[in-house]
């Protein structure tokens, strides 16, 4: 007795009938995005810690200067009250940024350039990802869920924040104020304040816009750094990845606390006494005794 | 690891009664409807086993007397992943799910749902093509098939084995693709070659790479992986290590991966 076996005949395009050749991945005829895949992933990868990361971590030291730099600043003439040093300090810091770093407007258009880059790229690869923190809500999922919710939401904000204070689109500051590098901490208070008198609802508002566009920001950027790490291949065990999370934390907490005392520094300051000392600082005798500093 | 190993494990009612709440489909492309059906579980009962019993007698919780709920299963001893499916909202074997687990007192609800990842061929039935359609893309054997005898191959160490056995435990069950946000249902073959890859293509392409005769293919595996649809695709949500029914480190898969991708890219910008 013969054994037949019958087996139903496998559809043409079965999987195992197809092979895949090195010219179909990589056919001439494909699309710009497909033919230098690698290389814009990868520089999408690299252009949010170099340049643009680098330059969030600067931003948020000469901020909060006008923190910390009561303790850093020497005994000045100008300040009066030591609650005043730290906002010379960080006259002084964006005085010496504004005047003294060379081609700072190529510098600034090449950091635009760059966040454009990493987030119109950043959309485009969104776009590929879903949604299921509903029923994976592990905390490595929500991270993957809020790394694009901040980046969505920090755009707005990195717009907002350079149109209105370096473009000078006042008409979306409550109470119009324009920022001035020669004023830069007194305007600033203002803008996050609402006005030169007291504390607005309109200023507030923008204050928690900072406050939140800022704590996005950073979780954005220790969290991709994270990531980054990955996608490199530079932590492959899941112990060294641990390690490395304890660090990119350690980073974008620092980075928070720095950007929210920076926040309740302008917020909490008297724009009519900062202004007397910048006035000072700004005197032609002054400039002149500053320039010679540096 | 999972919730119901941290719990403590609650002694099941005997003789109870417990809901399938079940996702059905008639057909692909037909709509998805949901069915109640009641099951009278005894001691040490499987997801399957109750599949059985609704099979056997398909009447629904309402009296309805409807078509035999069709699911697909192989070994059941959770080695072959043929019987994958999202149960309670999350993604396992269903062999492997035991009745006093998940259902320990009377009148319990469990719902079964097929993977949503894969096309549906019927009920709880999904079309896994992709999943296998993928490990082929990046070659995941290792080349022997010759027209003479090569000999005996590389000798492998201890420690290589024991690094890359538990790579070689993968069932192509689908669980890290059905969990994984950047993984997405894709009925369109044309557009497989450009999709996500998936994570358990990523780990077998490092276990083939790994492997002394399969590092001859290592070129064209991190071709492809390096391309749309490969490794960098990987949105680092890790939500496949979570729940790989074999504990395989895909994670570090993947950044094992990433690494050999970066070097390749070094190497192919200086040399290729």
């Amino acid at each position: 007795m013969r054994l037949v076996t019958v087996a139903p005949a496998l559809p043409a395009n079965f999987y195992w009938n197809r092979t895949v050749t090195q010219a179909e991945t990589s056919a001439p005829n494909a699309g710009f995005m497909a033919r230098h895949y690698f290389l814009l992933r990868r520089l999408h990868s690299l252009s949010g810690i170099v340049p643009i990361g680098l330059f969030l971590i600067n931003h948020l030291l000469t901020n909060s200067s006008a923190a910390w730099g009561i303790l850093a600043s020497r005994e000045s003439e100008h300040s009066g009250s030591w609650a005043m040093r730290g906002f010379e300090y960080f006259w002084k810091e964006v005085r010496w940024i504004n005047t003294q770093v060379p081609n700072l407007i190529l510098i600034e258009v090449a950091l635009w350039g760059a966040i454009a880059f990493h987030s119109i790229l950043g959309f485009y690869y969104a776009a590929t990802g879903s949604v299921n923190t509903d029923r994976y809500a592990y905390q490595g999922n929500w991270r993957y869920r809020l790394q694009r919710i901040s980046g969505y939401l920090g755009i707005l904000f990195i717009f907002y924040h350079v149109a209105t204070l370096r473009w000078g689109w006042t008409f979306l500051v409550p109470g119009g104020t324009q920022w001035s590098q020669d004023f830069a901490a007194s305007t600033l208070a203002m803008v996050l304040r609402g006005g030169s008198s007291g504390i607005t609802f309109a200023g507030l508002a923008v204050s928690l816009a900072y406050f939140l566009g800022v704590t996005l920001l950073v979780f954005h950027f220790a969290n991709g750094l994270w990531t980054a790490a990955i996608t490199w291949g530079i932590t492959i065990s899941a112990n060294s990845q641990r390690r490395f999370g304890y660090a990119c934390f350690g980073l974008g907490a620092a980075m928070m606390l720095m950007g929210w005392i920076s926040i309740f520094t302008f917020l909490v300051a008297d724009p009519a006494k900062v202004r007397e000392v910048e006035t000072r600082l700004g005197s032609p005798r002054a400039v002149a005794v500053q320039a010679g500093d540096k | 690891m999972t919730a119901t190993a941290q719990t403590p494990r609650r002694t099941a009612t005997p003789d109870r009664t417990v809901t399938f709440r079940i996702k059905r489909c008639d057909g692909p492309g037909k709509p998805s409807y949901w069915q109640d059906f009641r099951v009278k579980v005894p001691k040490n009962s499987n997801v399957i086993s109750c599949l059985q019993q609704i099979a056997a007698e398909p009447v629904t919780a309402g009296g309805e007397r409807v078509t035999p709920v069709v699911w697909d299963s192989g070994c059941l001893e959770e080695v072959c992943g043929a019987c994958t499916m999202v149960i309670n909202g999350k993604v396992r074997q269903s062999c492997s799910c035991l009745i006093d687990d998940y259902a320990p007192a009377d009148g319990d609800v469990i719902t079964l749902e097929p993977m949503s990842k894969f096309p549906v061929v019927r009920d709880l039935w999904v079309d896994r093509s992709r999943l296998f359609h993928n490990l082929a893309r990046i070659k995941a054997w290792v080349p022997i098939d010759g027209t003479y005898d090569l000999g005996a191959g590389p000798k492998e160490t201890p420690a290589s084995q024991a690094t890359h056995y538990v790579l070689s435990t993968c069932m192509s069950c689908g669980c890290c693709l059905e969990a994984c946000p950047q993984f997405n249902l894709e009925e369109d073959r044309d557009q497989w070659d450009s999709s996500f890859i998936g994570a358990h293509a990523i780990s077998q392409a490092r276990l083939f790479n790994a492997h002394p005769t399969g590092s001859e293919l290592k070129p064209d595996r991190l071709d492809v992986l390096m391309g749309e649809g490969g490794v960098n695709d990987c949105g680092n949500a890790q939500n496949c290590v979570q729940v790989c029914p074999k504990h395989i480190p895909l994670t570090e898969s993947i950044a094992s991966i990433g690494r050999q991708v970066t070097l390749h890219a070094i190497s192919k910008f200086f040399r290729g």
